[in-house]
């Protein structure tokens, strides 16, 4: 007994061991170069900026009360939710029946649908938002076809929010459908089988069945669309135009127009608790049979 | 420094370039050890290229030096300049900055004082071009050029001569600016409506009028060029060497000099005091005030020379001759370093938030 309790001490150990090899390199690479860097930002928050000595070490909450008491950081940051709520929303709308199709597709073609929509991320996000860009722009592409069809001159999509949320939409929808894909495809075609061998049309057994079953793979996609529409950089740059901001694009102009490293700090801050708090939020509104476990 | 990138919101290269040449940074600090050779922070670009093709290569080469260069945003290479204060040897030799950024600098005591018996050329820089006792003293001056009203000569036969003339009703919804030299342009206007670069509150007055009449913002330089084409604006507030570009490019624009003057902007070139290699960045100050060097920077990018002895000729010097009783003002310096971020903010919440 007592060599047999040894033995598994000493394997117990040995794992122990071995977890700790497999997981120490990654977690000394994350505290190096994910943790430390944000430590040293959250105290950069803490300083104070002087036009002349740029930042002044000190341990001051007003760039947080800056942001806080002022409209117009908060409209911004209203903006960003409002903004990546929409775009999460169409992304699900949009994805969820492309993804059910795709997982349940028996066609030859499946492999070539999902290269058909893994293939714009080949391209750079940059690259396609100029594409939309020129198809957007006063004059462009779609301005042509109305006035072509219908003689409206100019639908005026450049510049604008809709731009924006379109822009990012394409970005997002294919993480969406991947993501949406893989755990359709986990749930037993023969549940649904059942469900019509009982009555249940097509769509009632979707959304009965289904849809609960795939709900935790749903919120996932929901929180990574969230994360991505939140923290958009390129996409409000180019197709919102000037006028436009959202969290990302402020966050550069705060750093590269004022050299407010503080307040760009506080901007950072600001855009990732509330991406994590609205993440934790939608989390928290979902019933619990339905969050992964 | 194509496009100007010290007046634009930032592209994605850009961005990339500001982790790629921050991640960079302990590595050339090893470069810049070895010895004949010059670290250079430089905006990417047409700039970067001009820079190779008319100082590096005809100039610096032939007497043994390499060049590097750390190809960056400016905010970025502040940021560089200013973290490795304390280091003795930092990893740039020469920084290219603007003039406020380079005043910045130069009041955080991060420059070198210029030896001017180490730079010859320096004596050849133009009088409009010295300020204070940072120009060009710690801040050599490589091009500049001046804020100026550019149109469409091919559709707007009677141009506006002047800031004020920008309020007429017949040009209401055809004014463009670029979002990202508000600083610039509340200069230009303080200068135009206040008699001085620093009449904030004139400048803010007249912005409010002119954002009301319909003021097109854009985001990059180069998007301005559409804006023209498409007939979204007929007038631009700009560089007038943007306007030499486009012209060099085929499209129909001409630029002039408001009544009122017009405010200049600078580029140039600094020495960190901890630069490792000090007789290389000498060696390229003087090189980059060479006339040869300054006359094909004009050629090719429409920014004036800073020094009196590279004359421009023939087409280039018909593009960029300014009239002779064009009032060019620089910047106060001091006081646009103080107020940046406060006019800045200003312009952003009054100016590009306001439609």
């Amino acid at each position: 007994m007592t060599t047999a309790a040894g033995l598994e001490r000493l394997a117990q150990r040995r794992e122990a061991l071995s977890a700790a090899f497999l997981l120490g390199p990654a977690t000394v690479f994350v505290c190096l170069t994910m943790v430390a860097p944000l430590l040293l930002l959250a105290r950069y928050t803490l300083n104070r900026f002087d036009p002349a000595e740029l930042m002044v070490a000190a341990w001051t909450a007003q760039n947080y009360a800056r942001f806080f008491t002022d409209p117009f950081y908060l409209a911004v940051l209203l903006t960003t939710v409002r903004v990546a709520v929409v775009v999460t929303a169409a992304c699900l709308v949009m994805g969820i029946p492309m993804a059910w199709r795709l997982a349940r597709s028996e066609s030859r073609w499946k492999s070539a649908y999902v290269m058909a929509m893994v293939l714009p991320l080949v391209i750079g996000a940059t690259t396609r938002t100029a594409g939309w860009m020129i198809l957007f722009s006063h004059g462009g592409m779609i301005d042509i076809a109305t006035r072509a069809l219908f003689g409206v001159s100019s639908v005026g999509l450049a510049n604008t929010e809709l731009a924006v949320i379109i822009g990012i939409v394409s970005i997002n929808l294919p993480f969406t459908v991947l993501t949406l894909q893989a755990v359709f495809e986990g749930i037993d075609p023969r549940l649904e089988e059942a469900a019509a061998s009982m009555g249940a049309a097509p769509a009632r057994s979707f959304q009965r069945v289904v849809l609960p079953l795939a709900m935790p793979g749903v919120l996932i996609a929901a929180v990574l669309c969230f994360i991505l529409g939140m923290n958009a950089f390129a996409t409000p740059l180019l197709l919102g135009g000037p006028r436009f901001q959202m969290m990302a694009p402020l966050l550069y102009w705060e750093f590269s127009s004022n050299n407010n490293w503080p307040f760009a700090g506080v901007l950072a801050f600001v855009l990732m608790a509330s991406s994590l708090a609205l993440t934790l939020a939608a989390g928290a509104v979902i019933p619990r049979r339905y969050r992964a476990r | 420094m194509g496009t100007n990138r010290l007046t634009t919101l930032p592209s994605r290269r850009s961005v990339l370039a500001v982790g790629g040449a921050l991640a960079a940074t302990p590595l050339l600090g090893h470069v810049a050890r070895a010895e004949d050779r010059c670290v250079v922070g430089t905006w990417g670009g047409d700039y970067a290229r001009l820079l190779r093709e008319n100082i590096d290569d005809p100039i610096l080469k032939p007497k043994g030096m390499e060049v590097v260069q750390a190809v960056g945003d400016e905010a970025p290479r502040l940021a560089q300049l200013v973290a490795q204060k304390p280091l003795p040897r930092g990893a740039l030799d020469i920084a290219c900055v603007g003039a406020t950024t380079g005043y910045v600098a130069a009041d955080k005591d991060l420059l070198e004082t210029i030896d001017p018996a180490k730079v010859p050329n320096l004596k050849n820089i133009i009088p409009l071009l010295h300020s204070g006792n940072f120009m060009p003293d710690k801040f050599v001056p490589h091009i500049y050029s001046a804020q100026g009203i550019a149109y469409n000569p091919t559709t707007v036969k009677d141009p506006p001569q002047s800031w004020s003339d920008l309020l007429d009703p017949r040009w209401k919804g055809k004014v463009g600016a670029l979002a990202g030299s508000g600083m610039w342009i509340m200069q230009g206007a303080a200068l135009a409506k206040g008699g001085s670069p620093t009449a904030w509150d004139a400048a803010k007055d007249f912005l409010t009028k002119l954002n009301d009449q319909g003021l097109h913002l854009y985001a990059q330089t180069d998007d301005m060029a559409p804006g023209f084409k498409s007939g979204e604006i007929e007038v631009g507030i700009i560089w007038l060497a943007r306007t030499v570009m486009w012209q060099n490019a085929d499209f129909p624009v001409a630029g002039l000099v408001p009544k009122e003057g017009a405010i200049v902007y600078v580029s140039g070139m600094v020495m960190p005091k901890n630069a490792p290699d000090k007789d290389a960045a000498y060696a390229y100050m003087n090189a980059l005030l060479e006339p040869a060097a300054q006359q094909d920077f004009a050629a090719h990018m429409g920014y004036l020379p800073t020094v009196g002895n590279a004359q421009l000729t023939g087409k280039v010097a018909e593009q960029l001759t300014l009239p002779a009783d064009a009032k060019l003002v620089q910047s106060d310096y001091p006081e646009a370093a103080k107020m940046q971020a406060e006019m800045n903010d200003w312009w952003l919440k009054n100016i590009m938030r306001k439609t």
